[in-house]
């Protein structure tokens, strides 16, 4: 069995974000950067897969993007995967969902992929759109928002998380494309030795233009901050005098109280 | 003729062939015991403890005769002391007789066991025999009635304890009845010198010659046959610790207290990292199990096993001696408990407290390594997530590491990247930087170096967690990876002085960093402002004041910083009401050995212990000198309900506030 997980390298979410010099996407000064939080359910489920049917599925982590995905690649090898694919775009930033799905599928045409495994969006763009489009692409089955999975031979039995907190259930078979939601698993703690052995797991890296012949669909007219439309107000102090205020701003400022 | 007795009276010099047989015996059981039992200490990995001999020896021999670790609790250790000094000279009295008979006298003709010399050996040997039993006595009562919390009788408690009362009792026995039949009747001033074995001879005074002989034999013999029994039962009883704990001395840990083996990550070669097996500990550390004594000092002082932790010092330390002589391929975390690992906060108070000179806590930590660098293992999500931020950001708590120089806003302190012409770099820490109410520390510190004209500057976004939580967790990996960052940019500013306000990031710069390339010198603000305010750089206005003061363990037990902080704070105005656990028996707030990161889900809380204990001085004002102690003690406060009874605020929140004068 093959499996392909596609992963994607995202800023700390608790960094402070400011708009760069074309108006289009963050300044990248001060950030840091991590594995996007859905990506790490997808590596993880991924290793589950190869480890729960004996090791004999290979996986292949591919991430686009400038030299610094190869931190999150290199995560995902000591996570378990076997090979780290690294298709080099120093301005990945700029390219819209379809590019990249397009950009994937290229990559994929000639590999015959059982399993793809990708997160339900990224914690950046959060646009949840490559992997369907991937999936389209590569004319296979997709199923979004898992939240469970069990692989039987090559029947899959995976939990959907729905709107509003619903579950629901879909049977079907290889090859297919999953795209991965909070629940899913507890992605592993890389161990030492697995880190060290990593190093020496084969890295492809390709330029991105080998796969890409397609133009962008969408472009990003101007990113900005929302604008402050008021703040929220701290009360501190004595407890009885806060509630009284409390109650104040309620009758005030709401319905709440009349 | 001068005064002296009939060596052998009533046994005969025949017994030599048939004593000094059974002697043999003794000590071929003996040594069989103890080689067995090296070769099981073999099976740890090779640990140099025979460098500077001077210095181990001169600490063996202080705490072997001068017995200065066993006296650190006077009750318990007292009547050992007294028991161990005066078996010892019963041993010596005996080796006279031998070397009397059976060499001075038949080789060299001479007798020295007569006379004033003969009185006071006598006499010595009687009263040494009074004093032995009379500890010994103690120690039952101690063990078998009053029965001490936590204190573990086993088998050979009830074999040692019988076996010393009955040689010691048959010794006097076979005395007095020499004595009725000798001189008590010929020489009853030579008796007095004799004045336990008097008392009991004058029982049998009635006695028939005949009997008094054949009844002397008799005892004799039994004295004699158990003598020999409690040579040869040594290797195979807790006796072993005669030799082993006393050994355990000299092969005592000399390094810095508190020093860790920094894994060499660059080696390909190891595939093992921490302690999973009996073969992953060095030999030291079955031999300390043997060196245990069980005698639950540590125990007692540990501050996970009060509140109700699954961790017990010493079961960890008897854990792996049994494992290591019954189950050696045995899996250690397993066979002691994750749980139990995961609970140690690395106080120390174990090792401080140990008679034994037993290393718990880098145990504790090495199968910690085996759990987070073989396995990924932490001690719940929470860590995990806080180590990922340490990774991600540089801070347990996922705040932006851009964001770690903000709390210095306005302030006069340099940031280094803009101007590294400063005295000291201020090493923040992750809870000076980030936590809100520990931001006050840093502040603090700042004001008190400008106070003292003192140029500081700080690393700002540059700084890293210093790695000393997750190190102490076990994560080597993730520690090496900050304190390369750290030390690579520290070393660029041609720093000269570090100081932090971290008793944590204090031992991990000025002594863990060492081992990879940073030496510099590095203090902690206790001294530093001690330093400040006698060199009269520093003037404090006193206030009068009342305090308690929580010495933190990384200040007090591992760098041996007890008087300073007390004589900043006396110099600030105040008047110190000393816990009963305070200085080198402080007991830990619960956030060591990257406890800060973890929650605490068994027993009671440590935090509330403590501040308990603080609560009870009646002091309104806990003072500490530690991001992590301050946290929890504050947490403690408000958990206990004891808010408006008791505040808490760090050592340079003291001295900022006094600033003048």
């Amino acid at each position: 069995m093959k499996i392909l997980v596609c992963i994607k390298q995202v800023p700390d979410m608790a960094s402070r974000f400011k708009v760069n010099g074309n108006g289009v996407w963050y300044d990248e000064v001060d950030l840091a950067f991590r594995m996007n939080e859905y990506d790490e359910f997808a590596v993880e489920q991924a290793v589950q897969v190869k480890e729960q049917s004996g090791s004999e599925p290979d996986i292949t982590v591919l991430s686009i993007g400038p030299d610094r995905v190869i931190e999150p690649i290199k995560k995902a090898l000591a996570m378990g995967c076997d090979r780290g694919v690294h298709l080099r775009d120093e301005a990945s930033y700029k390219k819209d969902p379809w590019q990249i799905a397009f950009t994937i599928a290229g990559f994929c045409r000639d590999k015959k992929f059982d399993l793809i495994f990708t997160g339900m969006q990224s914690q950046d763009r959060g646009s949840a759109q490559v992997g369907v489009i991937l999936a389209e692409l590569l004319g296979i089955a997709c199923v979004t928002t898992v939240v469970g999975f069990a692989i039987d031979n090559r029947a899959i039995t995976a939990k959907r998380e729905l709107e509003g907190g619903i579950k629901s259930v879909v049977k079907f078979s290889l090859p297919a494309l999953i795209t991965c939601q909070l629940g899913l698993n507890t992605p592993r703690y890389p161990t030492l030795p697995n880190i060290m052995k990593a190093k020496k797991k084969e890295l492809l890296v390709f330029p991105v233009a080998d796969f890409l012949q397609e133009k962008e669909m969408t472009g990003t007219g101007s990113a900005y901050t929302p604008a402050r439309k008021g703040s929220g107000i701290i009360l501190e102090g004595d407890v009885n005098e806060m509630a009284g205020r409390l109650l104040g701003i309620l009758k005030d400022k709401t319905a709440v109280i009349k | 003729m001068e005064v002296t007795r009939e060596i052998y009276w009533n046994i005969g010099r025949g017994v030599a062939l048939p004593m000094y047989g059974i002697f043999a015996l003794a000590a071929f059981v003996f040594l069989y015991g103890f080689y067995r039992r090296f070769a099981v200490y073999r099976q740890g990995k090779a640990l140099n403890r025979f460098d500077s001999l001077g210095t181990r020896i001169s600490f063996l021999l202080k705490n072997v005769f001068a017995q200065m670790r066993v006296l650190r609790q006077p009750g318990p250790g007292f009547s050992h002391a007294f028991f161990f000094w005066s078996f010892g000279i019963l041993f010596i009295g005996t080796l006279l007789v031998m070397a009397q008979v059976d060499f001075t006298q038949p080789v060299l003709g001479l007798a020295f066991l007569k006379g004033t010399f003969y009185k006071m050996f006598s006499l010595a040997l009687d009263v040494a025999g009074f004093i032995s039993l009379l500890a010994l006595g103690v120690l039952l009562v101690r063990r078998f009635i009053l029965k001490p919390e936590g204190l573990e009788t086993v088998g050979d408690d009830y074999v040692i304890h019988a076996l010393l009362f009955a040689i010691l009792v048959t010794g006097f026995i076979a005395e007095g009845v020499r004595m009725a039949a000798t001189e008590l009747r010929t020489d009853p001033a030579l008796a007095l010198f004799s004045p336990v074995g008097m008392l009991i001879g004058k029982l049998f005074i009635t006695m028939t010659s005949e009997n008094l002989s054949s009844v002397h034999k008799m005892l004799w013999w039994a004295h004699f046959l158990m003598a020999m029994s409690f040579i040869a039962i040594i290797p195979f009883t807790k006796l072993r610790h005669i030799f082993i704990t006393s050994a355990n001395y000299l092969f005592v840990d000399l390094a810095p207290k508190g020093s860790l083996a920094t894994i060499n990550l660059e080696d390909e070669g190891i595939t093992q990292f921490g302690a999973a097996k009996i073969a992953d500990l060095t030999w030291k550390d079955i031999f300390d199990a043997d060196a245990c004594t069980s005698c639950k000092r540590c125990q007692d002082r540990c501050p996970a096993y009060a509140t109700g932790k699954p961790l017990s010092p010493m079961k960890i330390v008897k854990q792996i001696g049994d494992t290591a002589f019954l189950n050696p391929g045995a899996d250690l975390p397993e066979a002691i408990g994750a749980d139990a690992l995961w609970a140690c906060t690395t106080c120390r108070a174990c090792q401080e407290t140990c008679p034994a000179a037993v290393e718990h806590v880098n145990k504790i930590i090495e199968m910690r390594r085996n759990l987070t660098l073989m396995e990924g293992l932490f001690p719940g999500d929470e860590a995990r997530t806080a180590a990922n931020n340490i990774e991600v950001n540089g801070n347990p708590f996922g705040f932006a590491f851009a964001e770690r120089g903000k709390w210095a806003v306005g302030l006069d302190v340099k940031i280094m990247q803009q101007d590294s012409d400063v005295d000291v770099l201020y090493f923040v820490g992750c809870y000076a930087s980030f936590d809100k109410r520990n931001r006050d520390i840093a502040r603090s510190f700042v004001k008190i170096c400008n106070a003292a004209n003192i140029r500081v500057g700080i690393l700002g976004k540059e700084e890293k967690c210093c790695g000393e939580p997750v190190r102490k967790m076990g994560n080597e990996y993730l520690y090496q990876t900050m304190a390369v960052a750290n030390i690579e940019v520290i070393k660029g500013y041609g720093v000269k002085k570090i100081v932090t306000t971290c008793p944590h990031c204090f031992n991990t710069l000025g002594r863990d960093y060492r081992d990879l390339g940073l030496e510099l010198t590095v203090e902690h603000t206790s001294t530093f402002v001690a330093g400040l305010i006698s060199a009269n750089r520093l003037r404090l206005k006193p206030e009068p004041f009342e305090f308690t003061y929580h010495d933190s363990c990384y200040l007090g037990r591992y760098r041996d910083i007890i008087s300073e902080p007390r004589a900043v704070l006396k110099a600030a105005g105040g008047q110190i009401m000393e816990m009963e656990q305070s200085g080198y028996g402080s007991f830990c707030c619960g956030a060591g050995g990257g406890r800060i990161l973890a929650e605490e889900k068994t027993g009671t809380r440590i935090n509330m212990a403590r501040v308990k204990m603080a609560a009870a001085t009646h002091a309104p004002l806990l003072v500490s000198n530690c991001p992590f102690c301050l946290t929890m003690i504050e947490d403690g406060i408000k958990t206990s309900d004891l808010e408006g009874k008791l505040k808490a605020l760090d050592l340079t929140e003291i001295v900022a506030a006094r600033i003048g004068g």
